[in-house]
């Protein structure tokens, strides 16, 4: 379970005159997000989405408030005043407080993440790349649930096989398709196991086409995974209405500047799910409205 | 899954020379550049033998080819080669084994970078032959003051690209290992290395420019032995074929390090050869 409590981000910025600012990315987002679900944060670019899913992943520090994942904090918020930012400072002296440790491989929490532009890393072949991720889990495993090498290769032809990349675990990054490379960057986060898997705009980089199968594919692996094994949350960032209703259980919807908690709306219509389905498009036509709602009442505001 | 090409022993280092070798010369054997050089070397054996250019200032081809069989036979040409590569690799060896770590350290760490950065940006700017007067107090002429003296030459470029290409790596990279739970050790030896890898073998080929000219200055103060010493006494002697003897050798030299690194990127960086 994910809890956020009254997250906050604020951003020093410079502005045109060359003067610094401060910027609200987020403010007082408070959500709760249960096991096995998929949810997606949907809103217009800018509108700091993405913020909220990288300070869900322990990748940026919140100015305000705090993120547990099965009640473990995930990082402590900024410091507010002077003196707590000088014993801040006197803590983190040497090492950033987003590492994990200096030598020691471990994760903080159980998840997983995939980047809109993939980051899967160019210098390992797809199988390497797999591998790497699966290590890095491995090592902060102790006991049985610690696996031989062995194991560990055998697993990450499991999961490439699972998304059709099997022929091509020996080429690189650069040698597959954007399609290919996404569903290489969503095999090396299931490879791993997670209970949490976030994505920021995981579909937004790849055609239509590619799109909508790559989806499919995303509901059937997310399926088969809790068939077999604990539920799997899928927090999802996107600015496709389709997408988000589609995909997801719930769809938290952000307003922009400041990045505001807009609305929440569920999506109860049964899996597996027609694009066409009435329920569907009728919650897609009122969050479609509800942005359209917001875009007339600003120009109103702005004349 | 086991790479099927994968071939094993002295095959293997035949496949992988010859792989090299095609790599290196294929750009001299190409009718382009034969159609450049070949006319080039005629002008240079026969403008000085119809006396267009004076045969004493310019000697032709022929002269200087003699004249590099005279000096493997009879002036050790090969000892003084082999003398000043032992520096050259002594130098470059410690250059690289320092520089490499401390650029990668000073590009990870903000508090590493805040206690070194400045001390190298104090003492980079030091043309190198400055040291040279220094240099010669301290450790008197010889092998060791030569070392030193392409150890500074070499040290500072290799420092700062290392640095700069570890500073400007992707942080979504770093993110992306991070959250599968990467420590920081891991991260400079899988993540940061490798995204940098591209400016460190770039800086090693400055460092190899650098690296010569320093060879040359620091033979040309003193010594007994080397290249640079040989081109000296050249100069004293007036003997122009035995100049131009140790500028090709210097800049087959250059080149060959250079085609070595460059075949070791293509080796290394495979994952580069599709883009």
């Amino acid at each position: 379970m994910i809890e956020a409590k009254s997250i906050s981000k604020f951003f020093p910025v410079i502005n045109e005159k060359g003067l610094a600012e401060g910027l609200t990315a987020v403010l007082n987002v408070s959500l709760t997000i249960p096991d096995g679900k998929i949810v997606s944060l949907l809103g217009p670019s800018g509108c700091g989405k993405s913020t909220f899913l990288e300070i869900l992943a322990g990748l940026q520090a919140p100015t305000d408030g705090t993120i547990h994942i099965d009640g473990k904090l995930v990082l402590e918020p900024l410091p507010a005043t002077r003196k707590e930012m000088i014993s801040y400072k006197r803590r983190y002296r040497f090492i950033s407080p987003l590492a994990n440790g200096v030598f020691r491989d471990r994760p903080k929490h159980d998840i997983a993440m995939i980047f809109q532009d993939y980051a899967v890393f160019p210098w390992m072949t797809a199988l390497q790349n797999l591998v790497f991720a699966l290590k890095l889990r491995n090592a902060g495993r102790t006991g049985t649930a610690k696996l031989k090498k062995a194991q560990l290769m055998e697993k990450a032809v499991f999961f490439l096989g699972k998304t059709g990349l099997a022929a091509f675990a020996n080429k690189y990054p650069s040698q597959l398709s954007g399609g290919m490379r996404q569903r290489l960057a969503l095999a090396r986060a299931l490879s791993v196991e997670p209970k949490i898997i976030l994505m920021d705009e995981p579909f937004a980089a790849v055609d239509a086409l590619t799109r909508e199968k790559l989806q499919d594919e995303l509901l059937r692996l997310w399926a088969e995974t809790a068939a077999v094994g604990p539920p799997l949350t899928i927090v999802l960032v996107t600015h496709d209405v389709q997408e988000a209703v589609y995909l997801s259980d719930e769809v938290v919807v952000f307003s922009p500047s400041p990045g505001t908690l807009r609305n929440r709306v569920p999506v109860e219509a049964r899996r597996p799910r027609a694009r066409t389905d009435p329920n569907i498009v009728e919650i897609e036509e009122r969050i479609l409205a509800m942005f359209q709602y917001d875009i007339n009442q600003e120009s109103e505001y702005s004349i | 899954m086991t790479d099927t090409y994968q071939t094993k022993g002295l095959r293997r280092i035949l496949l992988g020379f010859g792989g090299f070798l095609k790599n290196s010369l294929l750009n001299f054997f190409s009718l382009e550049f034969l159609s450049i050089l070949i006319p080039l070397l005629l002008l240079w054996e026969f403008l000085p033998r119809w006396n267009v250019l004076p045969p004493s200032l310019v000697p032709p081809l022929s002269t200087v080819a003699e004249r590099f069989w005279f000096m493997l036979l009879h002036k050790n040409l090969i000892l003084h080669i082999a003398w000043s590569m032992g520096r050259f690799f002594a130098a470059f060896g410690a250059a690289v084994a320092l520089a490499v770590p401390i650029g990668l350290l000073m590009g990870w760490n903000l508090k590493i970078r805040a206690y070194v950065l400045p001390l190298w940006q104090l003492l980079s700017p030091i043309p190198p032959p400055a040291w040279v007067p220094m240099t010669i107090i301290f450790f008197g002429v010889g092998s060791k003051m030569h070392i030193f003296l392409m150890f500074i030459g070499i040290f500072y470029p290799v420092l700062f690209n290392t640095y700069q290409g570890i500073k400007d790596t992707d942080p979504r990279y770093l993110a992306s290992a991070r959250v599968f739970g990467a420590s920081e050790f891991t991260l400079l030896r899988k993540v940061y290395f490798w995204h940098a890898f591209g400016s460190i073998i770039m800086s090693l080929k400055t460092g190899v420019a650098m690296g010569l000219v320093m060879l040359l200055i620091g033979e040309s103060y003193g010594g007994t032995m080397g290249i640079g010493y040989l081109l000296g006494q050249a100069k004293d002697y007036f003997v122009i074929p035995e100049m131009l003897v140790c500028m090709a050798i210097l800049g087959f030299i250059g080149w060959f390090l250079i085609e070595v690194l460059k075949y070791a990127e293509i080796k290394l960086a495979l994952w580069k050869a599709g883009r």
